[in-house]
């Protein structure tokens, strides 16, 4: 039942309607039901699955807290199960394929595989949470676990299947449940939760057939339909994730429970670092605490093994997005894109003897940001290494300006593009707005009301229009 | 001076040096976009030279070193021997 359905419609409505009429001591149980019965909508194969991992951490969790100092024996081998439950399932046929690929180079025997799997939806992130809660015992930073608590929070149907990815010390805590209905859980709910509707129906759907149609047919494109291709599917997926993500939000402000934003105008960003400080931001903090801060503290900074674990590091990311060299290469060109500006920051910190701010050539940073970032959706998208390259030849070598895509298709990436560059300052804009139609004394509290649900209607209105089909979320494929 | 007034010291003039300006002790430095996580492992080793001692790493997140007051509490746990 992905969100952007009629049915997740009725099932919101309901799920959080029932759920401030249940007792307080009957919400923790009740949202572990409904997050069940959500999962079960989307593969209810795989049910047991997040529940079953869930045991696991939680009896070594025990484990790590039984001994007298947290126990690492025990964090290292819930990781590596975790690890193998996702290696399973996500990357068995992959690896087995590119070994197989390596030996038959070398005229060796190769090994048989086993059709692909279908794969468990959102297993990729709870794997991460899994991950995370186990290395957050061993650091003391979360106690004694409890099985409901944990199998909630894994279970949490608004980011279950496409993040935010969260800490157990962000939402366990707020599973007290000790909140009383207030109407401005349902107002900030239904406005992040219908604004990530647009987003999705509105703006990032309407690109999709035409990003398909550029990237899986072989046809030979001009430069200018080369960078076109790259900027829509930029703006779709940025619309799409970034949809889907206020709609997780928006649904657990809903419950009267926060969640972690996920992005920031990440086309704003001033540097290919600043630009994941904007982009999927709960994945760049797992990351960054789990796997890039242990790395570099070992070394205290040193360039050499600063650079690698950048470009490893980031090669890891593209292949948390999917098994395929496409999203390694997408993932290792971000972390080479990092490495260059360190070295640049490096050069010009040595120049000045102080720590750099580049702030000179910040436009600059950013052009060269947005541009690179750009080309490497390449690969994100065309999976295939031969592929990208052919994009990538007509985007950089050419120079044809030939068009082959119906105009609209232009129009609507122009349309999206001034979006972009805009959206800061609308959405302060509307906030504004907001609190100034709120708070004002000449407006009668109905007024406000009408006001509001007008705008609802209008953003259901354009979701009921676009929404001919229920295109899948690109990020719960991952 | 008591260690955490020493820590607190070394503290304040190395995230100035990070930063540029003079931050509040509670000011967030990651949440608040300051500094970003490589700037949090040059100021561990600075913090090192300064308190001339090491600094145990392997127990740590960014998120230990969001505010002048927390990077003082994280220095004192984790480089108060073990009782």
């Amino acid at each position: 039942m992905a969100f952007n359905s009629y049915t997740y419609l009725l099932f919101l409505a309901l799920a959080v309607y029932l759920f401030w009429q249940a007792p307080k001591s009957w919400r923790g149980p009740y949202l572990l039901v409904v997050s069940l019965v959500y999962y079960a909508t989307c593969n209810v194969s795989f049910v047991a699955l997040p529940l079953a991992m869930g045991l696991g951490v939680y009896l070594i969790s025990r484990r790590i807290l039984a001994q007298p100092k947290p126990h690492k024996g025990w964090m290292r081998l819930g990781i590596v199960l975790a690890l193998a439950v996702l290696g399973f399932f996500k990357y068995r046929v992959f690896f087995l394929d590119s070994l197989n690929a390596v030996t038959s180079q070398f005229r060796l025997p190769t090994l048989a595989v086993a059709g692909a799997l279908v794969l468990p939806v959102g297993v990729s992130f709870y794997t991460f949470e899994c991950i995370a809660y186990l290395i957050d015992t061993a650091q003391g930073r979360v106690g004694k676990p409890s099985l409901r608590n944990l199998s909630n929070f894994l279970v949490f149907w608004p980011n279950l299947t496409a993040g935010p990815i969260l800490r157990a010390r962000e939402l366990i805590p707020q599973f007290s449940f000790e909140k009383e209905f207030e109407f401005k859980f349902l107002v900030a709910g239904l406005d992040r939760f219908i604004w990530g509707l647009v987003q999705k129906s509105v703006f990032a759907d309407p690109l999709g057939s035409w990003v398909d149609e550029g990237f899986t047919t072989g046809r030979t494109l001009s430069t200018l339909d080369g960078w076109f291709l790259a900027v829509a599917f930029g703006l779709q997926i940025y619309f799409d994730f970034a949809g889907y993500s206020n709609m997780a939000i928006g649904t657990a402000q809903m419950l009267g429970i926060k969640l972690p934003e996920n992005f920031r105008y990440p086309y704003h960003a001033s540097s290919p670092s600043d630009f994941w400080s904007r982009w999927h931001m709960t994945l760049t903090r797992w990351i960054r605490d789990y796997l890039f801060f242990p790395i570099n503290t070992r070394f205290r900074g040193a360039p050499l093994p600063l650079y690698l674990s950048l470009v490893g590091t980031m090669a890891l990311v593209g292949l948390w997005h999917g098994a395929g060299w496409g999203f390694i290469l997408w993932g290792a060109l971000h972390g080479l894109y990092m490495v260059f500006y360190r070295v640049a920051e490096a050069f010009v910190e040595a120049r000045r003897r102080q720590p750099a701010t580049l702030k000179f050539w910040t436009p600059l940073w950013s052009l060269f940001t947005l541009l690179a970032v750009t080309a490497a959706w390449v690969p994100f998208r065309a999976h295939r290494i031969s592929r990208t390259w052919a994009i990538w030849k007509s985007m950089f070598l050419g120079f044809s300006w030939g068009t082959g895509f119906a105009p609209r298709f232009y129009l609507v990436s122009l349309l999206l593009v001034l979006f972009c560059a805009l959206e800061p300052y609308l959405m302060s804009l509307v906030k504004k707005v907001d609190v100034a139609v709120s708070s004002h004394p000449r407006l009668p509290l109905p007024a406000v009301i009408t006001i509001r649900f007008a705008i609802y209607c209008c953003g259901l209105l354009g979701f009921m229009i676009l929404n001919q089909r229920e295109v899948q979320f690109i990020y719960s494929q991952f | 001076m008591s260690e955490a007034e020493r820590i607190r010291e070394a503290a304040r003039e190395v995230v100035f040096k990070l930063v540029g300006h003079p931050v509040s002790d509670d000011e967030g430095l990651i949440s608040g976009g300051l500094i970003d996580s490589l700037a949090i492992i040059r100021m561990i080793s600075e913090l090192e030279s300064k308190l001339g001692k090491p600094i145990p790493t392997d127990s740590l997140q960014p998120d230990d070193f969001d505010t002048i007051e927390i990077i003082v509490e994280t220095v004192k746990r984790v480089t108060q021997p073990a009782p």
